[in-house]
């Protein structure tokens, strides 16, 4: 009774918040027909309203992460169609159904790390083929594949893959096997080289945005690995691993091709009409939004390239305000930070969470700082926020990590049928 | 203009109520971790250990999850695990070896009542005593 109680005032209010942003959209959109709000409207209600009856139907100790999903994903349907005059962007809600989609996927993987556990080398298989699509089907200079109807970026698939390795390697901090004079524990040498496989691909493909969110990933994971109380990391060990992250990311710097440096230290100002254009023009339409913005569809950055997607939080600024925007980042965190209120209940929960913690903080960082000039601009999206199918469905399988690690399950994968008092194996 | 910033402030509202509802969630939850590890705790003469975690070091490390220290354990002695509600204790390779009700075991289910000894210590495997 008191489950469904507040179940139900979740409902409410996530209901409440997108009623307000709709009706704030009537009152100060640009829309030429009337039909345009009540077309977008009728499409965020009734997703609510769907998904509100859907979810009972899986059973979880707690949904409050699914309700932030829903609130997010609204918001940035609304966002996303009042860009440039009020519309029903299509496109937007088939990705956003797409993400849900895959948070549901995400939250029946993930449950049970007992059989998850058995199944990793799946995971390692996944990166590897994705690799070779990267490499067959993408240039050195690219990362999208393009099918006609649609374009992939198969690097965005890594990211859940590279979160589960690591997670499911976390147990096998035990098993160490002697090489010549060291003890080494395969998986760890495995995920190492997976990550330094995938971030070399990157460079390759000159996504260098995407390097900081797989290093994050495995920085956080490898904190994870320190933390485990089987790993008997060593102080050498942690000095060796420090030492050799520093050198890396030293001659990552000084043999960085010359137009990476150049956008290292570039002064967007001095060359506003060029290289700095979006973030020049992403700066002043932030500014000229204010704390309260123009009004839904009245902004002028749809005209510049990436609106929806590299600079959209410059976007969200100017029509909604800064006010608004920085909710909706706090919102994004809060879903991050769930972990904190329900604690997972197992390292593999633990790691889990704390990759896709570190890949979403990496890139809402990366997306935010970077379109306000604080640090080179990379063209990463911000989750659930900005436009893009891999995103999105990323993403949602990612928050859908995050909720199995709310409500796992602790049972073996298969069942024993021997029944009664298991005998002791004595030695 | 003010309806962005009702709208702002009901989002905050929202935000708020959707964190304590996951708190109170949580309480539930503890119900729920109480059925899946069959309410049970570890008790020396001096200690009480809840079991929290599906997965739990006993040694003398710092970072063991339960920290006996004793020159007689190990740093890295065993690990309690559960599964469908039922409690495992593992010897990882400790040096005085793992003893439950007197016996030497590498890998035993426990039941409630079970001693364990590692080393010179002693700990009782029971159910959670209401405190």
């Amino acid at each position: 009774m008191k489950k469904a109680l507040t179940y139900l005032i979740s409902c409410v209010f996530v209901m409440a918040v997108h009623g307000s942003m709709l009706l704030t959209v009537y009152n100060n959109g640009k829309y030429d027909s009337v039909n345009d709000v009540i077309t977008l409207s009728a499409a965020v209600i009734l997703l609510d309203a769907v998904y509100f009856a859907i979810m009972p139907l899986f059973k979880q100790r707690t949904y409050a992460v699914d309700f932030m999903l829903l609130l997010i994903l609204n918001m940035s349907m609304i966002f996303q169609s009042c860009f440039g005059g009020v519309h029903f962007d299509m496109k937007h809600f088939i990705t956003m159904i797409a993400a849900l989609v895959s948070c549901r996927i995400g939250f029946m993987l993930c449950r049970n790390h007992r059989w998850i556990q058995t199944k990793k080398k799946f995971f390692w298989a996944g990166i590897g083929i994705l690799l070779v699509v990267i490499f067959l089907f993408t240039g050195d200079r690219s990362m999208w594949i393009d099918l006609g109807f649609m374009s992939i970026q198969p690097s965005e698939f890594i990211k859940p893959l590279l979160v589960l390795a690591c997670a499911t390697s976390i147990g096998e901090q035990q098993n160490r096997h002697k090489v010549g004079e060291i003890n080494i524990v395969y998986d760890n040498v495995i995920i190492f080289g997976i990550t330094a496989v995938v971030i070399l691909f990157q460079w390759w493909c000159r996504d260098l945005g995407s390097i900081p969110t797989f290093a994050a990933i495995y920085a956080s994971c490898f904190f994870m690995r320190i933390c485990y109380p089987k790993a008997k990391f060593s102080r050498k060990t942690l000095i060796i691993a420090g030492s050799v992250v520093g050198v890396a990311a030293i001659a990552g710097i000084i043999l960085a091709p010359a137009y990476v440096k150049a956008r290292l230290f570039a002064d967007i100002w001095s060359n506003p009409t060029g290289d700095g254009y979006q973030q020049t023009k992403a700066l002043i339409s932030i500014a000229e939004g204010g704390w309260f913005g123009k009004g839904p569809g009245y902004g002028f950055l749809h005209e510049v390239f990436a609106y929806e997607s590299d600079i959209v939080f410059a976007t969200i600024s100017e029509e909604w305000g800064l006010l608004f925007a920085i909710m909706t980042v706090l919102m994004l965190l809060l879903i991050v930070a769930m972990p904190l209120v329900n604690p997972p209940r197992s390292y593999y929960h633990g790691t889990m969470c704390a990759g896709v913690c570190a890949a979403f903080t990496t890139q809402m960082a990366l997306n935010i700082f970077g379109s306000c000039n604080m640090i080179p601009f990379t063209g990463v999206t911000l989750p659930f926020i900005s436009a893009g199918g891999s995103s999105m469905v990323t993403s949602g399988l990612m928050i859908g990590m995050i909720v199995a690690a709310q409500s796992p399950v602790f049972t073996n994968p298969k069942k024993s049928k021997k029944k009664g008092k298991q005998k002791r194996r004595t030695v | 203009m003010e309806t962005i910033i009702y709208s702002a402030a009901l989002l905050a509202i929202c935000g708020i109520v959707l964190l304590f509802t996951s708190y109170l969630e949580n309480r539930t939850g503890e119900k729920v971790w109480k059925k899946v590890t069959d309410n049970m705790e570890l008790a020396d003469e001096a200690n009480i250990y809840n079991l929290e975690c599906d997965e739990i070091l006993i040694g003398r490390h710092a970072m063991a999850d339960i920290r006996i220290q004793d020159m007689s354990v190990s740093r890295y002695h065993a690990i309690l695990n559960v599964t469908d509600g039922k409690w495992m204790i593992t010897d990882i390779g400790s040096k005085s070896g793992v003893f439950v009700n007197g016996e030497a075991v590498r890998h035993v289910r426990l039941y409630e009542g079970d001693v364990i000894t590692l080393g010179n210590r002693s700990l009782i495997f029971r159910k959670r005593v209401n405190r």
